[in-house]
Formats: C-alpha cells, sequence, structure tokens
C-alpha cells in the first residue's frame, strides 16, 4: 500500500518479529503506561459548589444524560408497563386530556423520587449502587410482575389496576397518588439500567458532600430518564380511545406480553443454574416464535398480516437459533481464581501480575466482560500464560473477606478490575470500571506484563 | 390460508437454518493460515514491493547511518509485548477497507522523502 503512495523503496520482512526474537537481535518493548491514556469516562471535577450559569448547563448535560439513558436496554421494562398502566387506567375511568397530563406528570415525579432518594442513599453511605437488587428475592418478585402483567396482556385476565399494585394498595391509592406509586414502584425496576453513568455521578456527589445537590441532580436525570415514558403514557391514553381497529390488536398486545416474558427472563437470569441461564431465554424466543407467528389465531384485518406474523415469529426463532448456536461455538473462558493471600503471594513469586475482577452477576457491564472479553481466544491465552486471574464475586453480600477488600482497594462499585503488577502492587492508572473490548483490554494487559516476557 | 401457512414455516425454517450455519461459519475454530513461501512471493510481486530476510534486515538495522524506517503493522498489544527496536507501529488490517482509510495517515508517518527505505513487518 506504500508502494501505490509513491514510495519506491518498499520492503517487507515476511519473518517478522518472531525470527527476530529468536536470533537475538535488539528489541524494544513499550509496557511502561498507555500512550494515550484511554477515555476512562472521568467524571467532571467539581470544586464543592455550582453557580449560575455553570449550575444551568450541568443539569442540562445531566437531563440530556438521563434521555441517553433510554437507550439502555434495562428500560424496556418500563415501556410496556406504561402503555399497559395509562391505556387500562383510561379504560376504566376516562379521564380528559388535562387530567392524562397530570397522571403523567405524577407518574414522573414517582420515578424520579425513587431514583433520587436510591442516588442519594447510596451516595450517603458509600455502598455499592445496585445492592438493593443483588438479593434473588427482590428479583424473583420483580420478574414475578412482569410475568403477571405479561399474562393479562396475553388475555387470561382483564388489566383494571395492575394487579400487584392493586392488592398492595388498595383503592385508595388508585387516583393520581395511584400514578405517583406507579412511578416509585418503577423507579426500582429502573435502578440497575442506570448502572456505570451513575457511577460516575455518584462518586462526583460524594466528593461534593452535599445531599439536596445530589437529590437535585439525580432527580433531573430522573426526568430525563422517564420524559420520553411521559410522552409514551400521553400517547397510550390516546391510543385507547381510537375505537377498536379489529382483531390485530389483541395480537400486538401478545407482541407486548411476550417482551415483558423476556424481561423477566433478563431480570430472573443472575440468579438461574448456569444451564437455565441459556435455556431459558431460549425457550422464551423459542415460545414467543412459534405463539407469535403461527399458533396466535387473531384474525388477518388486511392482507399482509399473516406474513407480518410469520416475520415476527421468523425473527424470534432466529434469535433462539443464534444464541443457542453461539453458546455452543463458544470457546473457553479463563479460569478464574478464587481470592486468597496464597494464590497473591504464589504469583508474586512467579513474577506474574495480577488481575483482580470484581465482579457481581446483576451487573451488565460485568456480564458483558465476562461473556465478550474473557472469552476472546487472545485474552484467554494471555491470561493463562502470564497473568493470575482472580475473580471477587459480590453477587451475594456480606462475605467479611470480601468486604475488607472492597475497603482495601476502595472499589465503589462493580465492574472493577484492578491490575497489580509483578511486585503485588495496583497500576491505578490501568483501572477499570466499565466494559472494554478485547483489543483495549489486550493493551492493558500488555502495558503490564513483566518486560522480559515477550510473548 | 393453508399454503400461506406452509410457504412461512418453509421460509422461517430456512431463515434458522442459515443463521445457525453462519454462526457456525464464522465462530469455528480454523488453524491460523500457514502461508507457503510461493504465496508471499506472488503477494509481493502483486504489491510491487520486495522482500527482506531477517539477516540482511539485521545487517541493516545494525548500520548507524541508515534512512530506515521500520513499521509493525501488528496491533497494539503486540507491539507493547515486544518489537525490533526502533520500529514504529501503526496497526494495519489486511483489509481494503482499512487500507483506504488510513492512506493518509500512513503517508504522515512515512514523511516525504519517497526514497526512504521502508520495511514492513
Amino acid at each position: 500500500m506504500a508502494v501505490s503512495l509513491g514510495y519506491r523503496n518498499v520492503y517487507r520482512d515476511p519473518f517478522g518479529f518472531p525470527k527476530w526474537q529468536e536470533q537475538g537481535l535488539p528489541i524494544a518493548s513499550s509496557p511502561a503506561g498507555l500512550v494515550a491514556p484511554m477515555p476512562a469516562d472521568r467524571n467532571p471535577s467539581g470544586d464543592g459548589s455550582l453557580q449560575g450559569w455553570a449550575m444551568l448547563w450541568t443539569l442540562l448535560g445531566i437531563f440530556a444524560g438521563g434521555l441517553a439513558l433510554n437507550l439502555t436496554p434495562c428500560v424496556y421494562p418500563m415501556i410496556p408497563i406504561t402503555v399497559s398502566f395509562f391505556g387500562g387506567r383510561t379504560g376504566r375511568d376516562q379521564p380528559g386530556q388535562i387530567k392524562l397530563v397530570f397522571h403523567g406528570i405524577c407518574y414522573l415525579l414517582g420515578l424520579a423520587l425513587t431514583n433520587s432518594t436510591l442516588g442519594v442513599v447510596a451516595a450517603l453511605t458509600g455502598g455499592l449502587m445496585g445492592a438493593m437488587l443483588q438479593n434473588p428475592m427482590v428479583l424473583t418478585l420483580i420478574a414475578g410482575v412482569l410475568v403477571l402483567f405479561a399474562t393479562s396482556l396475553f388475555g387470561l385476565w382483564e388489566l383494571r389496576l395492575p394487579g400487584f399494585l392493586a392488592q398492595a394498595a388498595g383503592k385508595s391509592y388508585s387516583g393520581y397518588f395511584g400514578s405517583l406509586f406507579m412511578g416509585l414502584t418503577l423507579g426500582v425496576v429502573a435502578a440497575p439500567c442506570i448502572g456505570p453513568f451513575v457511577l460516575g455521578l455518584l462518586t462526583w456527589v460524594a466528593g461534593m458532600g452535599n445531599p439536596w445537590l445530589g437529590f437535585l441532580i439525580f432527580f433531573v436525570l430522573s426526568l430525563g430518564l422517564g420524559s420520553p415514558l411521559f410522552a409514551l403514557a400521553l400517547f397510550s391514553g390516546q391510543l385507547q380511545r381510537l375505537p377498536r381497529a379489529g382483531g390485530w390488536m389483541m395480537w400486538v398486545r401478545k407482541v407486548m406480553g411476550w417482551v415483558l416474558v423476556g424481561m423477566a427472563v433478563y431480570f430472573i437470569r443472575p440468579v438461574l443454574p448456569e444451564t437455565l441461564k441459556i435455556a431459558l431465554p431460549v425457550a422464551v424466543a423459542l415460545g414467543a416464535g412459534l405463539h407469535l407467528g403461527w399458533l396466535d389465531k387473531s384474525p388477518a384485518a388486511f392482507k399482509i398480516f399473516p406474513w407480518l406474523k410469520a416475520g415476527v415469529g421468523t425473527l424470534c426463532l432466529v434469535l433462539a437459533a443464534l444464541w443457542i448456536t453461539a453458546w455452543a461455538m463458544r470457546g473457553p473462558g479463563i479460569d478464574w481464581r478464587t481470592y486468597s493471600e496464597q494464590t497473591l503471594r504464589q504469583a508474586t513469586d512467579q513474577g506474574k501480575p495480577i488481575i483482580i475482577d470484581f465482579y457481581a452477576d446483576w451487573c451488565t457491564p460485568c456480564r458483558e466482560l465476562e461473556e465478550v472479553t474473557f472469552h476472546h481466544d487472545e485474552v484467554v491465552r494471555q491470561a493463562t500464560e502470564n497473568f493470575v486471574m482472580v475473580k471477587v464475586d459480590v453477587t451475594r453480600g456480606g462475605d467479611p473477606l470480601h468486604e475488607r477488600l472492597l475497603q482495601e482497594h476502595r472499589i465503589q462499585g462493580v465492574p472493577t478490575i484492578v491490575f497489580l503488577d509483578a511486585r503485588g502492587e495496583e497500576r491505578a492508572d490501568l483501572r477499570l470500571v466499565d466494559f472494554l473490548p478485547p483489543d483495549a483490554f489486550l493493551s492493558r494487559m500488555a502495558a503490564i506484563k513483566p518486560a522480559g516476557s515477550a510473548r | 390460508m393453508d399454503v400461506q401457512k406452509r410457504t412461512s414455516s418453509g421460509l422461517a425454517l430456512a431463515a434458522v437454518l442459515m443463521a445457525v450455519v453462519s454462526v457456525w461459519y464464522t465462530e469455528r475454530p480454523v488453524a491460523p493460515p500457514q502461508t507457503t513461501w510461493d504465496a508471499v512471493t506472488a503477494e509481493a510481486k502483486a504489491g510491487g514491493y520486495a522482500l527482506i530476510a531477517t539477516e540482511e534486515l539485521a545487517r541493516r538495522h545494525g548500520r548507524a547511518s541508515s534512512d530506515l524506517l521500520l513499521v509493525d503493522t501488528r496491533q497494539e498489544w503486540e507491539y507493547r509485548t515486544g518489537h525490533i527496536a526502533g520500529a514504529v507501529n501503526f496497526p494495519m488490517e489486511p483489509t481494503w477497507w482499512a487500507r483506504w482509510r488510513k492512506a493518509g495517515e500512513l503517508e504522515d508517518l512515512l514523511g516525504t522523502d519517497k526514497d526512504r527505505l521502508l520495511v514492513f513487518y
């Protein structure tokens, strides 16, 4: 390619580096630090107070961040719930347009209140974000509620008030308070999806030491997060007042039901045993495909409808097939050790650097790291040959050893990946708090590898 | 209706099969390709560049007053782990897209002297 640029004296050494090294010719390596520090998503540096324009711009930025959070998958369960809640509501007591706006606002406020409370509490206690959701009971409960909604969408029972809430809250909550309460509950569902973004924000808020400002910041964030839902709430109210457009609407409801079932699986997956982790999503996709595509008997309202059904069904089936093949084809992953002083001492004796992965099942970037980066062929090879890989699984809290490690390494949340060099000292510039693709991870591995071992 | 159902099931089955096969094809373990010497020379001829052996390169590398520029085209992490002394890193995937995209960058790196001795590896 240099030739096409007009260079005349171009050579290629087909033997490359391995042979050069073999013959003991001069080599160099540059493991000392990263050439260009990776944009590790540093938080804006606050000087303790924000005033005037700076405040306004910060809040606007946070609002935009909240809007952007709608692109993360954990917001999906809130969409069908919002639709079914507001759809069911208007179907029952037919409020006017103005009333609907107020309901929407109450809903939004509820959502914002939960999130900001969670945010402030987490900031003040310095605890791990998502700690509330590490409990299998909570996860099972959330999944249960989602499935309950789904069965209603399938037409097994009529949704008057959202079932679980109706029993819990009783009749007195059905007004604006009902909408507020709904928003409050949904805030809990949304909490895990705020993930790494909030982690940066949390440390910033904690650094400023002002709970009111923290509250405000998280409130604005939730407003950003919730405003598309607000629009959706208004829209779904309108939707129900349109005349019934035929049996195909029933089919659309079933689609939403399956989306809810899918989300239930997403929530419950972390606490499932290894085989069910792959089997359950595949089974759901399979079931959804067959049901929506072929078994459902909704009458065809227009000509393309059967093809639309078959198309959606095929999509689900293909998804199931993709998952199962990808899983079957997947290579071996990293052989993680559990943390012990002995493992660490052994690594130092062998002159091997240590990588400690603070991991939890409920954290999405952690799982992404595990499934993509830590299953990458080259990463696995490097890890087995030159590193000691230690995983600290904090999915279930309360282990005194883990608590001590979290303190010792000043872990603010998961994922956190700590790189210790061959002498056992941390390389703070390499520390990782988010998903990183294999290539970039290999760069970090290369940066800490002892200069002597070239391969 | 029945015809429609049969066709759609057939299409769905075909789509599923295609998905499975394509995943299998892209993910299947492949032995790293062993390029023969003939293939390397043919490629060099087509590309209009010459080949240089390790010994020859070492001789030129040792000379202090050479205008040699060594370019390491491997990935950054490979370069970091170890590279020929004095080489610069220019990660390059062997695809026409990467070539087209990085042409300007490469020209900046190589400089204006078109007669300079360039060795890629």
